[in-house]
């Protein structure tokens, strides 16, 4: 499921990882996890068949991670072997607007409106951050931007506890704070919106099949998104030329794929270290 | 055979269970009546989290912890059944934490991947130097208990409201076996010095965003002393106080405020949780479960009892190796009437 990444590729992710991972398990286990949506989850992920990979670079992040005994394993037929381990579950419905929160009580300004040109943009501004996700394809021009289509459902079964998710990344059950998350799909190229009744019924199977519990529960709603896919994040600097004839430095943030979460504040973190280079460095410039 | 089963709690109802699954080919007609003056949702067994665990240490009783483990791997048989969300049985799985270093706790093999906790892990619980994380069982009265009078109901096992005052006034009415599965209250029926309450008040709190249990073992204040965290299926068990020979049943302010603030300091998002209500229940606490079976002189008669009692703050947790246990005394009592019909012949 991760992509071949060259060693370079692979120590970034790592840092990325666990900058992300230990910001969001602080906040787990802060008293305001209630307001942030952010919240301490365990359970299993379970292959049909015995991974190459038996153990993801992520493993140690991550807490307790193990492999499951036999005797746990009964309880997935047709899978082979498994895993458990404790993560951070980010429900961003509730996470974002807590960081936008923080954002404007620091002084941040939000304002609405699309973007189409970033040169015309970078002319009002001392340095430009590009974080369009799926948007950089147009915005920036990168073809190896494309929608990954994932779809969800909402469902209402609160007795579930564990996280449950196949290796293969196409079927999961992921309970949140008020509801629990099923999945999905991962159709790369697919720029549908719309709900595939298709794909719901396959989800509901999939998942029923995983936790015979869950029919007990109910849907509560579907969602479609487009995960913004990409090799990998692309995090860097270059120089925009703007019409004024200033150079602005422009930084990128976009391609998480579906690590947006697991790698937003690494990347953040990455990114502002690179806004503060391209700050110090600019020349001094008198405006007139 | 008439049978008369006095208690509905989660010992009750699992106990007439049983001897209605392994009797009811053999002995016909095998009539099993429960009496009782309190019915779910208003039992001990409501009331309880729902959480399957034994006290840490069985302190040599190997016949508790095999009736324990008993109990776990049949709850665990039903979790992929269509019925597990209606008796209230599911998954969870959280931390066991201890103020000092201490030995792994008896049901360590029962449980599903019991492990240590790793330092990071320990690093969450300010205060705790060590620490265990298993999944477990939950078992939530609430439901479980309907589910058992259901089961019971269809396959026509009667219930009668009706306080018992004494095994006599039972057996004056008809009962030939008489299985005494009456908690706390035991010793009105029948004294017994080595039965106390242990009261325990709880908070139920709304805080869905905590999946995880949290139990914390204090050995200087005993079992339940100390705060402990149950999500249930819809709310949050917040303990707990264990006060032996306190026959309250009213809750107390005191110790409202006491759990309250013990468990915000082990969980402190839960002081943005919303409480809904609190409860107290006494637990039925004896040195050892009582079962076993008594045969009583009445005159000319013998009373042929089996005391099913005594759980502590573990009923749910052992109920049906208990049960199992009770049917198989309920078995010897068969073979002896048997017998004893045989000689008049």
């Amino acid at each position: 499921m991760t992509p071949l990444l060259t060693d370079i590729q692979l120590e970034r992710q790592r840092r990325w990882f666990k900058e992300s991972f230990d910001h969001l398990l602080a906040i787990a286990q802060s008293s305001t996890c209630g307001e942030t949506g952010v919240i301490l989850s365990s359970g299993y992920q379970v292959f049909k068949e015995v991974p190459a990979e038996r153990r993801p670079y992520w493993a140690e992040y991550v807490l307790g991670f193990r492999d499951l005994s036999d005797r746990e394993m009964k309880r997935f037929p047709g899978h082979k072997f498994g895993q458990a381990f404790t993560t951070v579950k980010c429900e961003c419905t509730t996470y974002l607007p807590w960081l936008e929160k923080r954002f404007r009580k620091a002084g941040g300004e939000i304002q609405q409106g699309k973007v189409s040109d970033l040169q015309h943009l970078a002319d009002s501004y001392d340095i430009v951050v590009n974080c369009s996700g799926l948007g950089a394809r147009s915005l920036v021009g990168d073809a190896t931007v494309h929608p990954v289509r994932g779809q969800i459902l909402k469902f209402h079964a609160p007795w579930v506890k564990n996280f449950i998710r196949d290796g293969d990344g196409h079927t999961y059950i992921y309970p949140g704070v008020n509801s629990v998350t099923l999945g999905g799909t991962r159709q790369a190229g697919d720029w549908r919106l719309q709900v595939d009744a298709g794909d719901r019924e396959g989800i509901l199977e999939r998942c029923f099949r995983l936790d015979p519990s869950l029919r007990g529960g109910r849907v509560l709603g579907e969602w479609v998104g487009l995960r913004p896919g990409r090799e990998s994040p692309r995090v860097e600097v270059e120089q925009l030329k703007t019409p004024g004839g200033r150079e602005v430095p422009l930084v990128h943030n976009y391609g998480h794929g579906g690590w947006g979460v697991s790698l937003a504040w690494g990347t953040a973190l990455d990114a502002l270290g690179l806004v503060r280079q391209a700050l110090n460095q600019r020349p001094p410039m008198a405006r007139l | 055979m008439r049978v008369a089963v006095i208690g509905a709690g989660v010992i009750g109802l699992s106990t007439a269970q049983s001897i209605y699954e392994q009797y009811h080919g053999q002995v016909r007609p095998l009539t099993i009546e429960v009496y009782a003056d309190r019915f779910t949702p208003l039992t001990t067994s409501d009331g309880a989290a729902g959480f399957w665990q034994p006290y840490l240490y069985d302190k040599g009783n190997a016949e508790e912890t095999k009736w324990n483990k008993e109990t776990f791997d049949y709850l665990l048989s039903f979790l992929h059944s269509p019925d597990a969300i209606k008796m209230g049985i599911f998954l969870q799985s959280g931390y066991n934490l201890c103020t000092e270093s201490a030995p792994d706790p008896s049901f360590k093999d029962i449980v599903l991947g019991f492990r240590q906790l790793t330092d990071r892990e320990l690093e969450m619980f300010p205060g705790y130097s060590h620490g265990w994380f298993n999944t477990a069982l939950m078992v939530e009265g609430k439901s479980y208990l309907p589910w058992l009078m259901d089961w019971l109901i269809q396959r026509g096992v009667k219930f009668y409201d009706r306080k018992i005052n004494s095994f006599q006034e039972l057996a004056d009415s008809g009962a030939q076996v008489i299985i005494n599965c009456s908690g706390v209250r035991s010793g009105e029926l029948q004294p017994d010095p080595e039965l106390q309450p242990g009261r325990g008040q709880i908070l139920k709190v709304d805080a869905p965003w905590i999946k995880h249990w949290i139990l914390t073992h204090n050995f200087t204040k005993g079992t339940y002393n100390s705060p402990y965290i149950i999500p249930g299926s819809r709310l949050v068990t917040v303990g707990g106080v264990f006060q032996l020979g306190n026959w309250s049943e009213m809750n107390s302010s005191g110790d409202h405020k006491k759990i309250w603030e013990e468990a915000c300091e082990l969980e402190p998002s839960l002081t943005h949780a919303r409480i809904v209500e609190d409860w107290t229940g006494l637990r039925p606490v004896r040195g050892r479960v009582r079962l076993e079976r008594e045969s009583i002189q009445s005159g000319p008669r013998t009373i042929e009892v089996i005391h099913n009692y005594g759980h502590g703050g573990y009923g749910l947790t052992i109920h049906r190796g208990c049960a199992q246990e009770a049917a198989r005394l309920f078995g010897e009592i068969l073979k002896l009437t048997r017998w004893e019909t045989k000689s008049h012949l």
